[in-house]
């Protein structure tokens, strides 16, 4: 009865927000809005900061901001400090986790089931190919659909596959811990040599390049690959302390 | 020096200090102290970040109300630190992180930017509060905590749909020039105060307070409820300024008000009702931070940035005084800990101190803050909220006077807590600064008047 109540509760919430978004003249439905007037036309055209220019892929040189995918141009240049925030959010996320399931002496956790010779040998050649897959979408997150942090799962869960495909597999923790330390550092540092010599603090100091080339937007395929590898090394972190137990 | 190395730097130490165990306590000590001298050197102005300007980029906003809310914010934090690093030490780099996250609430002038940094403090807060050894309240503030944080989004995400922006000041703007009606923003306002109202621990949101306040130790004690606390208040005192008081509904008018009185009434009957200290008060600060939500609600910036500042000095000594005689006897009964200040009266002044300064008593700080309110709310004619601020105060005065007379008298049997030296330092000088403030108000009530955050629809000035 309860559950069924908050049934009803919930559906009439929904039908109240629908309605009410519906009604709402200043709520535009989907594809109506007028992005002239909205921040996201200047992202496009690369004009915060004036360009008259048309931006075109393969030929623009040294816009504002260099990044070809224009959702990156957004998360990792125009609003960097909010990705440095996420970055913070899932650190301290791999910190709990490690505070309140890691021990000192810790083992595998026991699985009830023993994978066989070819599983492990299988999941190694893999390992490979979904680690390289995972550096491949971090260093082309400025061109590409994809970037630091989706490119750091790949990463992580190339290590799942080998938590999971052999249950004697311990990874060297102590080496994720360094990892993490150093690209979150490096990232700040990076935001702080841009407030040093630049007079903003995460300025892009290195020029921008052309549009669409691999080595180009400057600082962010930098940032993307510390992002990256600090994504991964957090997430492999946590992974291990969830197949992990205490005592030896 | 620019007003963002109070982030960063301690994101940057929070980042190495993983490698350096042993170190972590003394780098978090040193971080915590150096934020707080640095507030001296810093200028107030708006700070662009990454070179692109408001709104297309991120900006922070440094103004004198920023900034007095981070003079509070980071003195409190550096004084928590001292009192605990020795004992919390695995805490360090999470203390490190929600010092980042609470500067940047204050600091942030992008709505989006102060998502991530309620997120980033929010996480930093349940860890902390793990310390109490309690799962099962952490991960009730968790879940609070969470929804929150996602109905603020939600609001936001609404409102960004509607006015094409996430800079307050271009979204006040764009707001106040488009002509929306006050009932076509009173939706997405209203989840972003429901929101903030889970961290604000305002009724009906505050669900977690008592698992988590109630069976608090020395560290979260003060960090939750006088830190966080605070830093909370000034950003509702942001928003509603800046933003909800542009544009607001009657009808979203009335909820927020019922809301806030709600926390008010209930949270003192609940406080008089209590017989363990801890709980006496952390209901009584959720009273407070009802109180607080009104006073800007009503346009007092001023007082009620004064009030977060007596609510948040006054709690720290309450809260670190009943937290230490908790931990040390294991139990926070009236009964238990009667005649308590027989033995360590210099403590037990200060608890006084900061009790009498809590429900309003003449001579200090918390009664010249009160007497300012509801003098200004009688001048303009406005005589229920006045009177039910009376009201709550005279049962706030009966069960802190009540609370007082147990834990000063008592004859044989006394419990046996020993304060330390710090300790009984830093009280005295806090408690000291709410009796000179009470007494010598002049400086106050010259700033409270002259104290307002940036007008962003007229442009902005410093």
């Amino acid at each position: 009865m309860k559950n069924f109540l908050a049934l009803l509760l919930t559906l009439f919430l929904g039908y109240m927000i629908m309605s009410w978004l519906a009604t709402n003249e200043f709520f535009p439905a989907m594809g109506d809005v007028d992005v002239t007037t909205r921040v996201s036309q200047k992202y496009i055209e690369r004009d915060v900061n004036g360009n008259s220019e048309e931006v075109v892929f393969g030929e623009a040189t040294n816009l504002e901001s260099g990044p070809a995918n224009t959702v990156t141009a957004i998360v990792a240049d125009y609003r960097s400090f909010d990705t440095l925030g996420e970055v913070t959010v899932l650190f301290v996320s791999s910190l709990g986790v490690a505070l309140l399931l890691g021990g000192t002496k810790q083992r595998r956790l026991e699985l009830n089931f023993h994978p066989n010779f070819m599983l492990r040998v299988g999941s190694r050649a893999l390992f490979g190919i979904i680690l390289m897959t995972g550096i491949y979408i971090s260093i082309h997150g400025h061109l590409t659909p994809g970037g630091g942090f989706p490119g750091g799962t790949m990463i992580a869960s190339s290590m799942l596959l080998l938590y999971l495909a052999d249950d004697e597999f311990r990874a060297k923790v102590k080496g994720f811990k360094i990892l993490e330390s150093t690209t979150g550092s490096a990232y700040v540092i990076i935001g702080l040599l841009g407030l040093l010599l630049g007079g903003y603090f995460l300025e892009n100091l290195l020029v921008n390049g052309v549009l669409g080339d691999l080595f180009s937007a400057g600082m962010i395929p930098i940032i993307y690959i510390l992002i990256g590898l600090k994504v991964g090394s957090e997430i492999s972190g946590v992974i291990d302390n969830f197949l992990t137990e205490e005592g030896v | 020096m620019s007003a963002i190395l109070l982030i960063v730097v301690p994101l940057l130490t929070a980042f190495i200090s993983i490698l350096f165990k042993k170190a972590a306590p003394y780098m978090l000590l040193i971080v915590s102290f150096a934020s707080v001298v640095a507030l001296g050197y810093m200028p107030l102005e708006v700070i662009t970040i990454g070179g692109f300007n408001a709104p297309y980029g991120i900006n922070l906003i440094l103004d004198s109300y920023s900034l007095i809310g981070l003079y509070i914010v980071n003195s409190l934090f550096f004084l928590v630190v001292a009192l605990n690093c020795v004992k919390y030490k695995k805490m360090s780099t999470i203390l490190l992180v929600s010092l980042a996250g609470l500067n940047g609430l204050l600091l942030t002038g992008d709505l989006f930017n102060l998502f991530v940094f309620i997120e980033v403090s929010g996480i930093a807060a349940y860890l902390i509060t793990t310390t109490n050894k309690k799962p099962l309240a952490t991960f009730n503030y968790l879940v609070a905590g969470t929804v929150g944080s996602s109905l603020y989004l939600l609001g936001l995400i609404i409102l960004y749909a509607m006015f094409g922006t996430l800079n307050m000041a271009d979204m006040a703007n764009e707001i106040a020039i488009s002509g929306a009606s006050a009932s076509a923003t009173a939706f997405p306002f209203l989840l972003m105060f429901i929101g903030l109202g889970v961290e604000a621990k305002l009724l009906p949101l505050n669900s977690w307070t008592k698992g988590i306040l109630g069976s608090s130790n020395k560290l979260t004690g003060p960090i939750i409820a006088a830190v966080y606390a605070a830093a909370i208040g000034f950003v509702f005192g942001r928003l509603i300024t800046d933003l909800f008081l542009i544009n607001i509904s009657e009808v979203l008018e009335i909820v927020i008000i019922i809301i806030v009185i709600a926390s008010i009434v209930a949270g003192e009957a609940m406080a008089f009702s209590s017989k363990k200290v801890r709980d006496i008060l952390l209901f009584s600060s959720i009273a407070q931070a009802g109180l607080v939500v009104l006073v800007f609600f009503y346009g007092f910036v001023g007082w009620g940035v004064f009030l977060i500042i007596a609510n948040a000095a006054g709690k720290f000594i309450l809260f670190v005084v009943a937290n230490h005689a908790s931990d040390e006897l294991g139990t926070d009964e009236v009964s238990s800990l009667q005649g308590l200040f027989v033995n360590n009266k210099v403590v037990g002044v200060a608890f006084t101190v900061a009790s009498l300064s809590a429900m309003g008593m003449p001579l200090f700080l918390g009664f010249v803050v009160k007497m300012n309110i509801l003098g200004d709310l009688f001048s303009e004619g406005n005589l229920l909220i006045p009177g039910i601020i009376l009201v709550t105060s005279l049962v706030e005065g009966i069960y802190f006077v009540r609370l007082l007379i147990k834990l000063w008298y008592k004859e044989d049997n006394l419990p046996e807590v020993k304060y330390d030296f710090t300790l009984k330092y830093v009280v005295v000088v806090l408690a000291l600064l709410l009796m000179v403030f009470g007494v010598y108000t002049a400086p106050i009530e010259n700033e409270a008047d002259n104290l307002n955050t940036i007008s962003f629809v007229e442009g902005g000035d410093l």
